[in-house]
C-alpha cells in the first residue's frame, strides 16, 4: 500500500542576499494513514520547510534541489499549478503560529469559512463549524472581524478552516506558539479531537518534546535539516537512541511551553551552506567519535524506531 | 451616534480649517512687497495716484476691516471682483474650472483605469516571470524620472510638427464644440497621464507586495485558492487604503491646476490663472482660488478617510472607537 506521505532524501535550499542556506538536508520521513506524528526540533532545524514543502508552498527564495515530496504516490513538485490547488483543496489542511494574521482582517469571519467550504455551506454549517471548534458564540464570532477576536478564537477560527475540506493531512506549525499557556490545551485538544473524528492524519511541528509524546503516536525529531529520530513515541522519549534526542529529553523540564526555545544544550545548530558532510549534530554531541564529522550517518533501526547516528547500533541496550 | 459625533467634529474642524486659511491668505496676500497699485501703475506712479487707485479698491482701509468686510461678502456666495478685469471672481472661475476638472478627470481615469491595474498586473507578476517586474519598473522610472515640461516640450513640438488630427492649444469649450474640445484636450491629458499613472502604479505595486507577504494569503494559497481569486477576494481590498490615499493627492493635486501642462498646452485653466493672479496682486482672486483649494482638499481627505474605514474595518474601528 502507498504510504500517506513519503517524504524521500529532500533537499531544500534557500537562496538569501547572495548566500545559500541548506535548511533541509536529505530529510526522510513516511507517514501512513491515521498517524498522529509531532515533528520536533530546535529553532532553524527545518520543521517548517519541511511542512511547507509537503503541500508546494515554500517561498519563491527557495529550491528544491533533490529529493521527492509523495501524498498518496503523487510527486507534490511535478503537479501542474491546478493540480497541486486541488491537492491542497482536498487532502491537505495548514494551521498556521500566527491565529490573527491568518485572517483577512477586512473580511469577516462568517464569510472566510464560508469561503473555507467553498459555497457548499450555508449560514447555519457556518455556524456549526465554528461550534465544532468549540467556540462559545459561534453566531458572533461569524459576524465579527479577526482584529475582534482574541488569538484562541482565531485559532479555532483557522482550524475549522482548516478542517472544513476534511483533509486527509493536517499541517499544524507550531499552532499554540503565540497563545497564552492556558489555552494552549484547549486548542490541541479541539485540533486532535476534530482530526481523530475526521480520520485526518497529523503533522504538528513543535519545540516541545515532551508535549508531543502526550498526544502523538509518533514522534519525529529533526536536527540539521534531516530526521535523526523517528519512532513510537513513548519509546523515544523513554530511551531515546539518538544523543541529540537524549539531550532534548534531558534539556526540557517537564513542563516547557511550546514554543519556549531550547537553549540549554551547549553550542549552536548549525547553519549549513551545503551538503554537510558527516553527522549534523557531531560537533555538540557529548559522545562522538571519529566516522561521526567525516561520514554521513547510516539510517539504522532498532527497537520500534529509526535513528540516524553511527551510535546507534553501539548504544543498543546501553538503557539511555 | 459615534459616529455621527465623529463626522460632526470633522465638520467643525473643517469650518475652523477654513477660516484660519482665509485669515491666514489674507494676511499673507496683503503682506507682499509692492501691492495692487504699484504693479497697476508700474513703478513710476506719483503718490497721489496709488492712493486714488488703493481708495477706489477700499485698500486703504485697515487689513481688520477689509478682511472683515470680505468675510461678510464671502459668506453670502460673493467673493468680490477681480480688479484686472473688473468680472465677479465667481464668473472669472466659473470660465476656468471647467478646463480644469476635465484635465483632473482625464488624469484620474487614467490612474484608475490604466495606473492601478498595471501595479496590481506588475506586482502579481513580479513572482514569476521577470518581464513585470521589468516593466513595472519601466513606468515608475520614466513617470517619476523625466520632468513633466520635457516630455511636454517633445509632445507639444511633435504634434506641432505633424499634427494628426490633434492640436496644440486652441482650447474650445466642450459645450460648444465636443470634437474640438477633445482635440485639443487629448494631448495635455495624455501628457499629464504618464505621471499619474506612474505615482498610481508605483503605490499600487508597492501595496499589493506587501500584502502578499502576509500570513493571510499564505493560509489562502495554502487552502488551495487560485491566484485570481486571491487576488480579488483578499489582495485588492486589503491593498487599497495606500491607493485611494494617493488617487486622493491625485485628484487634489490635479484639481488645483496642473500649472506647467496648462502653460505648455495654452489651457486657460486654474493654474495658470491663479499664478497670474498672485503676480497681478489680484487679491479676491487669490483668496478665492487658495480658499477653493483647501475645500477640495478638506473634502478629498473625508471621502478617503470615509472609504478607509468602510475597505478596512480595523480603521474604522481606530478612527471612531469601537462601535459595539
Ligand atoms: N525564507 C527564507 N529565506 C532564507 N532562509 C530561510 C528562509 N526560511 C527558512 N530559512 C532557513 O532555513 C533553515 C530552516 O528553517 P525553518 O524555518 O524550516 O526551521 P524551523 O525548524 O521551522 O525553525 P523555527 O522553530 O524557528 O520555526 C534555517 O536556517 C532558516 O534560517
Ligand atoms: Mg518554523
Amino acid at each position: 500500500m502507498t504510504p500517506l506521505l513519503h517524504i524521500d532524501d529532500l533537499v531544500v535550499d534557500y537562496a538569501s542576499g547572495g548566500r545559500t542556506v541548506r535548511a533541509l538536508d536529505g530529510a526522510a520521513l513516511t507517514v501512513q494513514r491515521g498517524e498522529t506524528v509531532g515533528i520536533v526540533g530546535e529553532s532553524g532545524s527545518g520543521k517548517s520547510t519541511l511542512g511547507s514543502a509537503i503541500g508546494g508552498l515554500l517561498p519563491g527564495a527557495a529550491s528544491v534541489t533533490g529529493g521527492a515530496v509523495r501524498v498518496d504516490g503523487d510527486d507534490v513538485n511535478t503537479l501542474r499549478p491546478k493540480q497541486l490547488r486541488a491537492l491542497r483543496r482536498g487532502r491537505l489542511g495548514y494551521i498556521f503560529q500566527e491565529p490573527i494574521g491568518s485572517l483577512d482582517p477586512t473580511m469577516r469571519v462568517g464569510r472566510q469559512v464560508e469561503l473555507a467550504l467553498r459555497g457548499r455551506g450555508t449560514r447555519a454549517d457556518v455556524t456549526a463549524h465554528l461550534a465544532r471548534v468549540q467556540l462559545a458564540d459561534p453566531d458572533r464570532v461569524a459576524r465579527s472581524y479577526p482584529h475582534q477576536l482574541s488569538g484562541g478564537m482565531a485559532q479555532r477560527v483557522a482550524i475549522a478552516m482548516a478542517m472544513a475540506g476534511e483533509p486527509e493531512i493536517l499541517i499544524a506549525d507550531e499552532p499554540t506558539a503565540a497563545l497564552d499557556s492556558q489555552i494552549r490545551e484547549e486548542v490541541l485538544g479541539v485540533i486532535f479531537s476534530l482530526a481523530a473524528e475526521a480520520g485526518t492524519t497529523i503533522l504538528w511541528l513543535s519545540h516541545d518534546l515532551p508535549a508531543v509524546a502526550k498526544r502523538c503516536s509518533r514522534v519525529v525529531v529533526m536536527y540539521g535539516g534531516r530526521v535523526v529520530e523517528s519512532g513510537a513515541a513513548s519509546a523515544v522519549l523513554d530511551s531515546p537512541r539518538h544523543p541529540y534526542t537524549a539531550a532534548l529529553v534531558r534539556a526540557v523540564p517537564g513542563a516547557a511551553a511550546d514554543g519556549a526555545r531550547l537553549s540549554s544544550i551547549p553550542g549552536q545548530p548549525p547553519v549549513l551552506t551545503g551538503s554537510a558532510q558527516g553527522c549534523a549534530f557531531a560537533p555538540r554531541c557529548p559522545d562522538a567519535l571519529g566516522p561521526c564529522s567525516a561520514d554521513r550517518p547510516p539510517l539504522v533501526s532498532v527497537a520500534e524506531r529509526d535513528v540516524l547516528c553511527h551510535l546507534a547500533e553501539a548504544t543498543v541496550g546501553a538503557g539511555r | 451616534m459615534r459616529l455621527f459625533s465623529w463626522w460632526l467634529r470633522r465638520a467643525l474642524s473643517a469650518v475652523l480649517t477654513l477660516f484660519l486659511v482665509s485669515v491666514l491668505i489674507f494676511a499673507a496676500s496683503r503682506w507682499m512687497p509692492g501691492g495692487f497699485a504699484e504693479v497697476v501703475l508700474g513703478p513710476f506712479a506719483s503718490p497721489e495716484q496709488k492712493a486714488e487707485v488703493a481708495a477706489k479698491y477700499g485698500l486703504d482701509e485697515s487689513v481688520f476691516v477689509q478682511y472683515w468686510l470680505w468675510l461678510g461678502t464671502a459668506l453670502t456666495g460673493d467673493f468680490g471682483i477681480s480688479m484686472i478685469s473688473g468680472e465677479p471672481v465667481t464668473t472669472e472661475f466659473g470660465l476656468r474650472l471647467p478646463v480644469t476638472a476635465q484635465l483632473a478627470l482625464f488624469g484620474v481615469a487614467a490612474a484608475v483605469l490604466i495606473g492601478v491595474p498595471l501595479g496590481v498586473l506588475t506586482a502579481v507578476r513580479a513572482g514569476g516571470r521577470r518581464g513585470g517586474a521589468a516593466l513595472g519598473r519601466l513606468v515608475s522610472g520614466l513617470g517619476v524620472s523625466v520632468p513633466e515640461f520635457v516630455l511636454g516640450s517633445i509632445v507639444v513640438f511633435l504634434f506641432s510638427r505633424y499634427a494628426l488630427g490633434l492640436t496644440v492649444g486652441g482650447y474650445v469649450p466642450f459645450g460648444q464644440d465636443p470634437a474640438g474640445n477633445l482635440q485639443s484636450m487629448v494631448l495635455p491629458a495624455a501628457v499629464l497621464s504618464v505621471f499619474v499613472i506612474a505615482v498610481a502604479a508605483r503605490t499600487t505595486r508597492d501595496a499589493v507586495l506587501n500584502v502578499l507577504v502576509e500570513p493571510y494569503i499564505t493560509a489562502s494559497i495554502a487552502r488551495g485558492e487560485s491566484p485570481g481569486f486571491i487576488v480579488a477576494r483578499h489582495v485588492l481590498r486589503n491593498a487599497s487604503i495606500p491607493v485611494i490615499t494617493v488617487l486622493s493627492t491625485i485628484t487634489a493635486y490635479l484639481l488645483g491646476g496642473a500649472v506647467i501642462i496648462e502653460y505648455l498646452f495654452n489651457l486657460p485653466g486654474i493654474g495658470t490663472y491663479l499664478v497670474q493672479a498672485v503676480g497681478r496682486r489680484d487679491y479676491a482672486v487669490v483668496q478665492a482660488g487658495v480658499l477653493l483649494a483647501a475645500v477640495v482638499f478638506i473634502v478629498l481627505n473625508m471621502l478617503t478617510d470615509a472609504a478607509a474605514g468602510v475597505l478596512d474595518p480595523r480603521f474604522g474601528a481606530a478612527a471612531k472607537g469601537r462601535k459595539r
